[in-house]
């Protein structure tokens, strides 16, 4: 199976500013990536390089293609969702079934109107007549029904309550996910993704601060918890990061010595926001989203 | 193929205000002015005596002259109104057609399906320039037949037979196909025009309409001025050339006098590039000219940065 994306130092300039700086990235077929950064780290201009919908420089290719030349034959086997809500609002759902049924030569009726099935909306809906939750399940009916190789989730469930947000993910892994398909996923919700990704991109200041698959952050990292009287020798052991949580220090430690660790205090696999915030702060960058993450990561632990 | 047709449909669904209702609207105006103006005639002149009177002195009226006064009656009267609301729609509709998209951010899904940016602009613009006439003219069609068949009844209360008075030698369908043949070869002939209006709907990041007749505005006043400086006169700038486009247009707008008597006309006459009788060569002759030619060339641009700035429509 060959790859389904692979960049060499792909680059993206607006001005002086570089969005998008030297970026290697290899992405095979059959993964569910989730690609996390802070705000303006350039994940969406990463995205857009990779659908076609902004030209870059370096080298890009997508299932064999170059995006910026080549959007339209893409498209047949890329799907995206970008951003909540971009279904045109003045048409209705059985026209926005013809109209893709008859440009899209992967796209399944029959899919499609079993998936609606289970929704509220009916083919004389307008999409302006529905609720932002019930557009997001629209569009995902739409982009399920294709028959795509990449499916590119650009904060796919933004601004919608948990209930649509559980059931997105869970009609994703259900229904849709197989080892030829590969998933790539934004999100600033990293706690819902985090089950069902197999590999972890942190992208930070346009350029990759972490990529590697779940399994080896199961296997290199290490979460620490112990009480105040142990954290000088915890400290001793070379961590990557270390916070307090209600009375404790928890430290993050990679490829560390899990028997020593377990020493010290209990041993946890760290959560992707732990690891995220860690990362992102070894690189001296704790601004306020940062600490924003540290929180949402700390009420998950607690 | 099937993709195209697909977008044009979208296109349609999209509009179906300003490309069908609006004819339609017009059209039912029409008819029921059409049907006041009888009730009103009906009202005051009880035994119908005075129109009886005017459908006995064009009886009289040779045959020449009555089929010639209907034919020319045809051209103009009846599809001088349509010919104004088409204009002012497609105009709104190229300057709303990449433009709507970008503002709602349904761009994003429209740019997710495999559909080149080369096509979509192509189904807008022959939306607009053949897809909206075609719709327009079957409506004019339909007032047409309609009202004929009004004028062909009060025609028999007042006796006579609208076959032989009019009807069979006035060349009727004739008039309705050089009305169409006049609204496709002005698509034509408005191609810079089209296509200055797609720029601007591609690139505008507001009000489109702004920025489509600002710029043409302050460029001619510069030139006026620049002219009147040097040379204390006004002349040839932006405004003439293109309110000389406009009256050497293919669109039947007005009336000329010919051999003493008032006949229909092509665009506005006065210049003598072109002859404005209305007929198919002449309509033709102003697609092979060298204006038209020129025309194109600027048509093309401007498309050409439509298209630039469509691809580019998803950046930043």
């Amino acid at each position: 199976m060959t790859d389904v994306i692979k960049a060499r130092g792909l680059t993206k300039r607006y001005g002086k500013h570089l969005a998008v700086d030297h970026i290697d990235l290899t992405i095979p077929a059959g993964r569910i990536v989730g690609l996390i950064g802070p705000n303006g780290a350039g994940k969406t201009t990463a995205l857009k390089a990779i659908l076609g919908l902004a030209n870059f420089d370096g080298e890009l290719s997508v299932l064999g293609r170059n995006p910026s030349r080549q959007r339209a034959s893409l498209m047949e086997d890329v799907c995206f969702i970008a951003d909540v809500a971009v279904l045109p609002r003045w048409i209705r759902v059985k026209e926005l079934i013809e109209l893709t049924e008859r440009i899209h030569p992967r796209f399944s009726r029959e899919k499609c109107q079993r998936y609606l099935a289970s929704t509220k909306i009916t083919p004389d809906h307008r999409v302006k007549q529905l609720s932002k939750g019930m557009t997001v399940q629209l569009h995902l009916a739409i982009v399920m029904a294709i028959d795509a190789r990449l499916l590119v989730l650009d904060e796919p469930t933004l601004g919608l309550d948990i209930l649509y947000r559980k059931q997105f993910y869970t009609n994703l892994l259900n229904d849709y996910f197989d080892e030829e398909r590969t998933i790539l996923i934004t999100t600033h919700q990293v706690e819902e993704v985090e089950h069902i990704l197999s590999d972890l991109i942190f992208i930070q200041d346009g350029k990759i601060a972490l990529d590697c698959s779940m399994e080896a952050v199961q296997e290199q990292y290490t979460e620490l918890m112990v009480r105040s009287d142990q954290a000088e020798a915890a400290r001793a052991l070379g961590p990557l990061f270390e916070r307090v949580l209600m009375g404790r220090h928890i430290f993050l430690f990679k490829d560390a010595d899990r028997a020593a660790l377990g020493a010290l205090g209990e041993l946890h696999t760290p959560s992707v926001a732990d690891l995220f915030v860690a990362t992102m702060s070894q690189s001296g960058h704790m601004d306020g989203e940062i600490s924003a993450f540290q929180q949402t990561a700390g009420g998950a632990v607690a | 193929m099937s993709r195209l047709f697909a977008l044009l449909k979208r296109e349609f669904w999209e509009n179906r205000g300003a490309l069908r209702t609006t004819p339609i609207v017009i059209g039912a105006l029409y008819i029921v002015g059409t049907l006041m103006a009888i009730f009103t005639t009906v009202h005051f002149d009880n035994d119908l005596y005075t129109f009886k009177e005017a459908v006995r002195l064009f009886a009289e009226l040779p045959e020449a002259q009555r089929a010639n006064l209907v034919f020319q009656t045809n051209l103009l009267a009846g599809s001088s109104v349509f010919t104004i609301a088409l204009g002012v729609v497609v105009f709104f509709y190229l300057l709303g057609a990449l433009y709507d998209d970008r503002k709602d951010r349904s761009i994003l899904f429209w740019k997710s399906l495999p559909a080149s940016d080369t096509l979509t602009l192509a189904s807008k613009l022959i939306t607009g320039l053949v897809v909206a006439p075609l719709i327009f003219w079957v409506v004019y069609l339909a007032t047409q037949l309609l009202t004929a068949g009004i004028a062909a009844i009060m025609v028999m209360t007042a006796g006579e037979n609208p076959w032989t008075l009019y009807l069979g030698i006035s060349q009727p369908i004739k008039a309705w196909l050089l009305v169409l043949a006049s609204w496709l070869t002005n698509s034509v002939w408005s191609l810079p025009i089209a296509g200055w209006l797609l720029l601007v709907s591609s690139f505008a990041p507001r009000i489109p309409l702004l920025f489509a007749v600002l710029p043409p505005i302050v460029f001619a006043v510069l030139q006026l001025w620049i002219k009147f400086l040097q040379t204390f006169t006004f002349s040839d700038n932006l405004f003439g050339v293109l309110g000389l486009w406009f009256a050497n247009s293919p669109l039947i707008l007005s009336a000329q006098e010919n051999d003493n008597a008032i006949e229909v006309a092509l665009g506005v006459p006065g210049g003598n590039t072109f002859d404005h009788a209305v007929t198919l060569g002449n309509m033709l002759d102003r697609l092979f000219s060298q204006q038209m030619a020129i025309g194109l060339a600027v048509g093309a641009v401007f498309i050409a940065g439509a298209l630039w700035f469509r691809t580019r429509a998803t950046e930043g």
